[in-house]
């Protein structure tokens, strides 16, 4: 059976799309499943990052891939290999995770922001990423709001998780991705709620949100000091497995392993 | 004992009502006490010995909610009594006192209370005086529970912003309907606390989502000409996908 796409998306910035989807995916890599991970964040990269890949560090990027100037397999680099030395990045070595960074050098993205992205041939990137590496997952991490990258990512995943917080205006913006999510006919649609104040009551957020909407929420995650500090430098799930946040996160873990 | 004191003693509620000759009996048979600040005066559950009535400086009457936190149930000053009814009706302590400044106050153990009582007639006459005056003034206590039963009826929770649930002019540590007004009190709290869950609730109930701006989103994005030809290509991938 072929590889599914896993895309992250939100419709504001910062909701915590590049955390979710680092997290899940090596989630997702320490069950045994291959995973990749694509960051088509590309006017704002981040992920990298999160798997201690630094500028220097970075070889080719998908920006060499959509320019000719390299192939997938180039691109792809391995985290189980090149484990970075945070506590939680550790357990990675030897696991199949792939990342597949976009560029961080500012020419190369105003470069791509100018020509525009050749879709035919991101999309050949992914199928290619999938079929070469093996993989069982391949996690998109987007751009907010619905550019056409995006679109795109949307339209070619398996599996869609938008993520959003707990207020008016995320659910307003979530309910257009929704919308477009079941007209492009996704066919696994979860909603996951991040940075919720722990006072609320969090089954009555997720309970709120699938009547609204009619699709499941996975999990509520709560707002955390202690995210906010210690996230962006290592990877949080796995450095501190037993916090709250990361129990929940682990909860979306069952709902992509069980997707069709 | 000093003309001083003897003014300050003429002063109180208690004894207002004596004549100079019962309120020099009365000097005679109590003695004067000094408390610095925080000291304590009284313990509740202490047997009630004897009553005190201030003469100068403040206090402040405490009893413990159900957390073991302390509740300042009344302040009192000069010219107040405390732990008078206690006398009477023979029961401990039902409240804490505790001195917030310097404090000077008479005090008269119930053996001398009685003693007076039973020797001199105008003390008793002046201090059954006082004591009908108090009864009118307990009156201020359910005053006060009707005036906060009628504000929280309203939703108007600002008196519980002061924390001192009483300030009575009349002095008293009558002793049930203080409890009552501070049972009362914490009542209003709790109700208060649980409105607030409920508002958080609410809040998150009121997720609205502007239905008209959510089509006209969704329409200006799948309107082009882009989003055409990526539906195209997504269904076509999609079957290809599906037929491997
Ligand atoms: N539950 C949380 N509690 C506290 N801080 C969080 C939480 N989730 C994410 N953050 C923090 O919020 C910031 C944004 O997170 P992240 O970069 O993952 O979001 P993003 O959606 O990818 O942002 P962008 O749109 O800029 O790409 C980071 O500093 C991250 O540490
Ligand atoms: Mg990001």
């Amino acid at each position: 059976m072929a590889g599914k796409i896993v895309s992250i998306h939100s419709f504001r910035g910062g909701t915590g799309k590049s955390n979710t989807t680092a997290n899940l995916a090596s989630q997702v890599a320490l069950t045994g499943k291959r995973v990749g991970v694509v960051d088509t964040d590309i006017q704002s990269p981040g992920i990298h990052v999160l798997f201690g890949l630094d500028e220097q560090k970075m070889g080719k990027t998908l920006n060499d891939f959509l320019h000719g100037k390299a192939t997938i397999r180039e691109v792809g680099f391995s985290v189980g290999d090149n484990p970075g030395d945070g506590e939680g990045l550790v357990k990675l070595a030897g696991k199949n995770l792939f990342l597949f960074p976009s560029s961080i050098k500012g020419g190369d993205i105003s470069q791509i922001l100018r020509e525009g992205i050749d879709f035919n041939m991101l999309n050949e990137g992914l199928q290619t990423a999938i079929t070469e590496f093996e993989l069982d997952y391949l996690f998109i991490d987007t751009h907010p709001g619905l550019n056409e990258e995006t679109l795109l990512s949307i339209a070619t995943s398996d599996i869609l998780i938008i993520i959003l917080r707990p207020d008016s205006q995320d659910l307003q913006g979530t309910s257009v991705t929704v919308d477009i999510a079941r007209s492009l006919d996704v066919p696994n649609l979860f909603l996951m709620v991040n940075k919720a104040l722990p006072k609320y009551d969090f089954a009555g957020i997720k309970s709120d949100i699938e009547k609204q909407f009619q699709a499941t929420v996975t999990s509520v995650l709560p707002l955390s000091f202690d995210m906010a500090e210690n996230a962006s430098k290592d990877l949080f799930s796995l450095r501190y497995p037993d916090h709250e946040w990361s129990v929940a996160l682990k909860k979306v873990v069952p709902y992509i392993l069980e997707a069709k | 004992m000093s003309d001083a004191i003897l003014q300050k003693i003429r002063k109180t509620e208690f004894f207002k009502e004596l004549s100079d000759a019962a309120t020099s009996a009365v000097a005679e048979n109590a003695s004067v006490r000094h408390y610095v600040p925080n000291e304590t005066v009284m313990r509740k559950g202490d047997p009630a010995d004897s009553f005190f009535v201030i003469l100068d400086g403040h206090l402040k009457i405490v009893t413990t909610d159900a957390k073991g936190d302390e509740i300042i149930i009344n302040k009192v000053g000069p010219g107040e009594a405390i732990g008078e009814l206690a006398l009477v009706d023979d029961r401990p302590r039902s409240a804490g006192v505790i001195a917030l400044d310097e404090v000077e106050v008479l005090e008269l153990t119930k053996e001398a209370f009685f003693k007076l009582l039973e020797q001199r007639l105008d003390v008793s006459l002046g201090i059954l005086r006082g004591f009908s005056n108090r009864l009118r003034f307990s009156t201020t206590y359910i005053e006060k529970v009707i005036d906060w039963s009628q504000k929280t009826a309203a939703g108007d929770y600002s008196f519980l912003e002061q924390t001192q649930p009483i300030t009575n002019p009349a002095g008293s540590d009558d002793a049930k309907a203080a409890q009552l007004l501070s049972t009362f009190y914490s009542m209003v709290r709790k109700v208060k606390e649980r409105e607030d869950d409920l508002k958080h609730e609410l809040e998150r109930l009121t997720f609205e989502i502007d239905q008209e701006r959510r089509k006209r989103e969704f329409d200006e994005i799948t309107s082009t000409e882009f989003y055409a030809n990526l539906k195209e290509q997504a269904k076509a991938l999609r079957q290809k996908r599906n037929s491997k």
